[in-house]
């Protein structure tokens, strides 16, 4: 069984984010960069249904910088096979990215393609529904549970929906995207790390690809969030509840 | 209920990279035979992993381990919550495999680097990394020593996890005084000896965290010659091992108790009985008896080292957490609105007396990162040039030699210091379990007594590591030194300071001299009085010497992008070069200083303290 995981390089959540003092986008020098979460799930996923599974293999691909390099090196360290980086240095945008994995996943035909849900820098949550549309494959967003059938023909996947757990099956190749409680990412191991470096990550130019990439939306400005203001104390409960009533209008 | 785990743990990694490649280029054992399977950038993800591990793993049982402590119900010791997990993870994790040689299934990664594992791992979890610590001082000496059948049987499960490991030294009437042991070993047939005796304050002692300990045991053999010259070195498991590596019976090894400690309340410290029931059998190590101290040196340079890295990771942890307990807590005005009642409250960090505090931490703290990885690196050289340049070899083993007592003694001392200073910057908020840095003070104590004591460490120094190789090793140091002032001494911004170093090395030079005196007259016991200073004397020089060093390298990268205004996206780096001038700078002029107090001490020959009637020092009792 072939699989493909998607590997986005993503700011490190615990990092601090400044905004450029012109509003063009984030501060990207001297911060952390990290496998997004949500992909380093589907990383997961993907191995645990090749140590199931003989004979499968676990592809990563990344849209990206060419640093996202080190992405991909995390993801074969933690056991994938090779990878793959479409190598785009401008931020694309998810509709570019569907269409960029779609030549991939045309050219590799995976049998299953697992993706996070969203990345967590832009929150888009689109690329993988986009995909699935652009394929024409089944999709099942936001698992928390994904079984195989034992002729690995069919899948059921289990999502989170509001008030309570939807459970889909659909015929492969299709694509899951994954959310947070499907799993716990291992930790890279010492010996996985040392292997990773032998181990092929292809590089290939957006341009060769030969899809429209050109963005359809303009980014106006960025700006940090407003601070916080410091609070207001009150005397008594019936000051409270009026002002709640009054000034902050919520009861 | 269980205490909610809490991550109270923090590492500068970006004043990790600086020390590793900008200021010591680390980078450059990359280039060598012995390190060419290996590359930074495999490093680098190496370090990455493991500063998420601890951050997700250990440093959040940290807290919640050291108030529950360990149990012994019925000789079986059980750990805190979350340690036999944690003890799972890490060796899934490979971290123990790092600076092992690839012959016996490790990484045979640089110590250099293996230094930065150890800080971000015991400084997240001081009394959890012993366990692992332990266990990589007993598996280093048995992959040195042991024969290779006895390689194959205890190391492999050594590396995995599987098996744990000790060092066992002292003995009730024999802690300092090693070669008044009393434990036994009666020959039985081949390697294997009968081992009968009680041995005391052995960390990791017992624990289940692994499914075997493997003791490393100090023993007389019968007949043998009395003091060290006659201790060999065992292996001895807590349950046998076959010679085709499966677990037999229990090797009559019992745990008669356990030590309620000031600190590292989470480490088992154990008494041990060996052969209560005459049922307790040891392996000779390399099958060569009498080598024992000779071998156990070994283990211990190794771990004094790894004590000095200690002390740089809990300080390092106090620092950064006093650090931002000062940006955040409000307290008081500005001392330039001292007139006005209704000036703004400002964070503690804005107060003259907390910027002191925090400051000396820092340079602390970095001087001490500096100084292991440092004596790390010269380790790797000396290993890595042994086949190729054996003089640079014999230089770089001379320089870890003569500073393994100054790691170990120096780091131990101003963990506590710093950890101190920790809970002075937090005020009464620091002195409750609310917060981390009065744990960090109670763990950092031992650091000065186990291991050889600090004294034991200036001994080391002064009556040995001075003279070795015909003083050849400290005159390097020194000459390092003065290279070092005669290229910088001139230095816009920093060359008082570099100057002020050359007059330190050479009042430390002045105390060296006076000690040879000593030596020569026969004052043996003034030498002894003296040898805790002088060590002192010289670590603040070697300090002042790498904080000024790193000083220099920063400068330059400043200077490039000075005019930087405070939007710009770099700024910050800007002031990370800027802390590591103005660190060094104030290390100089604060607290070097207080190197010619001691050195005048020290040449005073004062004998006030041995001449003192016993009466003298009170008539009480």
């Amino acid at each position: 069984m072939k699989i493909l995981a998607t590997v986005k390089r993503v700011p490190d959540p615990e990092t601090s984010i400044k905004v450029k003092p012109d509003g063009s986008g984030i501060v990207a020098d001297n911060i952390k960069w990290v496998v997004n979460p949500f992909d380093e799930i589907a990383v997961e996923e993907s191995l645990r249904i090749k140590e199931k599974v003989a004979g499968s293999e676990v592809v990563l691909v990344s849209v990206g910088a060419k640093v996202a390099q080190e992405q991909l090196r995390t993801g074969l360290a933690m056991g994938a096979d090779r990878a793959i980086l479409v190598v785009a240095e401008d931020g694309l945008e998810p509709l570019a990215v569907a269409r960029v994995l779609v030549k991939v996943i045309e050219s590799e035909q995976p049998d299953l393609v697992v993706m996070g849900k969203q990345s967590i820098d832009d929150d888009s949550n689109a690329v993988g529904q986009m995909a699935a549309e652009l394929l024409g494959w089944p999709q099942a967003t936001f698992a928390s549970k994904l079984e195989l059938a034992g002729d690995q023909k069919t899948a059921t996947v289990t999502r989170e929906v509001d008030g309570g757990l939807e459970t889909l099956s659909f015929p492969l190749p299709g694509i899951v995207t994954t959310d947070l409680r499907l799993n716990e990412p291992r930790y890279a191991s010492l010996p996985g790390i040392m292997k990773a470096r032998k181990k092929e990550l292809k590089e290939i130019e957006v341009g060769a690809l030969g899809v429209d990439v050109a963005p359809k939306a303009r980014l106006v400005k960025m700006e940090p969030p407003p601070k916080r203001q410091a609070g207001k104390k009150v005397a008594s409960v019936e000051e409270l509840v009026h002002l709640l009533h009054t000034e902050a209008k919520v009861i | 209920m269980p205490e909610a785990a809490v991550n109270h743990y923090k590492a500068d990694l970006r004043a990790i990279e600086f020390t590793l490649y900008e200021h010591l280029n680390v980078e450059q054992l990359f280039a060598l035979e012995a390190f060419s399977h290996i590359s930074r950038d495999e490093c680098d993800a190496i370090i990455a992993q493991c500063h998420r591990f601890v951050n997700e793993v250990t440093g959040p049982l940290n807290g919640a381990a050291d108030r529950a402590g360990c149990t012994l119900e019925r000789g079986v010791c059980t750990t805190p919550a979350g340690f036999k997990d944690a003890w799972k993870k890490l060796f899934e994790l490979g971290l123990m495999a790092f600076p092992m040689p690839v012959a016996d299934g490790g990484l045979g990664g640089p110590h250099a680097i293996a230094v930065v594992l150890e800080e971000l791992q015991s400084g997240a979890n001081c009394a959890f990394n012993m366990y692992s610590g332990l266990t990589h001082g007993a598996a280093d000496v048995i992959s040195n020593f042991a024969l290779p059948e006895d390689r194959a049987r205890f190391l492999p499960p050594m590396v995995d996890g599987r098996f744990a490991g000790t060092m066992c030294l002292s003995e009730p009437h024999a802690g300092s005084d090693v070669g008044a042991a009393k434990t036994r070993a009666r020959h039985l047939e081949g390697n294997v000896y009968a081992i009968t005796g009680t041995k005391c304050w052995i960390s990791a002692g017992d624990h289940d965290l692994a499914e075997n300990i493997v003791h490393l045991v100090l023993a007389r053999i019968e007949g043998a010659p009395t003091g060290t010259q006659g201790i060999s070195l065992f292996i001895v498991p807590k349950i046998w091992v076959n010679e085709d590596g499966s677990l037999g019976g229990s090797n009559d090894v019992t745990t008669a108790s356990i030590e309620h400690k000031l600190g590292i309340r989470a480490s088992a410290t154990a008494v041990l009985n060996f052969g209560e029931n005459d049922g307790c059998r040891g392996i000779l190590v390399g099958g060569k008896p009498h080598m024992g101290m000779k071998q156990m040196f070994r283990m211990m340079n190794g771990a004094r080292i790894a004590v000095g890295v200690q002390g740089l990771s809990v300080a390092s942890a106090a620092y950064l957490n006093a650090l931002r307990y000062a940006r955040e807590r409000l307290q008081g005005s500005s001392v330039r609105q001292f007139k006005d009642p209704n000036a703004p409250r400002v964070p503690i960090i804005e107060h003259s007396d907390v910027r002191r505090m925090l400051v000396e931490m820092k340079a602390k703290v970095e001087g001490m990162r500096t100084l292991c990885v440092k004596v790390a690196l010269h380790a790797d050289l000396a290993h890595a040039l042994h086949a190729v340049d054996e003089a640079k070899a014999i230089y770089h083993q001379g320089q870890v030699d003569l500073l393994t007592p100054i790691v170990k003694a120096y780091c131990a001392d101003q963990a506590f210091r710093v950890a101190e200073l920790a809970i002075q910057t937090y005020g009464g908020a620091g002195y409750v379990q609310d917060n981390p840095v009065e744990q960090y003070c109670r763990d950092a104590k031992i650091f000065s007594i186990y291991e050889g004591t600090n004294h034991i460490q200036a001994l080391d120094l002064v009556a040995r590591k001075l003279q070795q190789h015909g003083g050849e090793n400290f005159t390097a140091f020194l000459t390092e030194i003065a290279e070092f002032v005669a290229a910088h001494s001139d230095k816009p911004g920093l060359g008082a300071e570099i100057r002020a170093l050359g007059e330190a090395s050479a009042a430390l030079q002045r105390a060296a001299g006076s000690l040879m005196e000593f030596f020569m007259s026969g004052k043996i016991d003034q030498v002894t009085l003296v040898a805790n200073p002088f060590l002192e004397v010289m670590a603040d020089v070697a300090i002042a010497h790498l904080l000024l060093g790193a000083a220099v390298v920063a400068d330059a990268k400043r200077t490039k992008d000075e005019d930087v205004d405070d939007d710009e996206p770099n700024r910050h780096e800007v002031d990370f070069y800027s802390g590591k001038v103005m660190a060094a700078k104030h290390f100089v002029n604060f607290v070097l200083p207080a190197v010619h107090a001691k050195v005048g001490a020290i040449v005073s020959g004062d004998r006030s303290a041995l001449d003192m009637p016993d009466g003298g020092f009170s008539t009480a009792f």
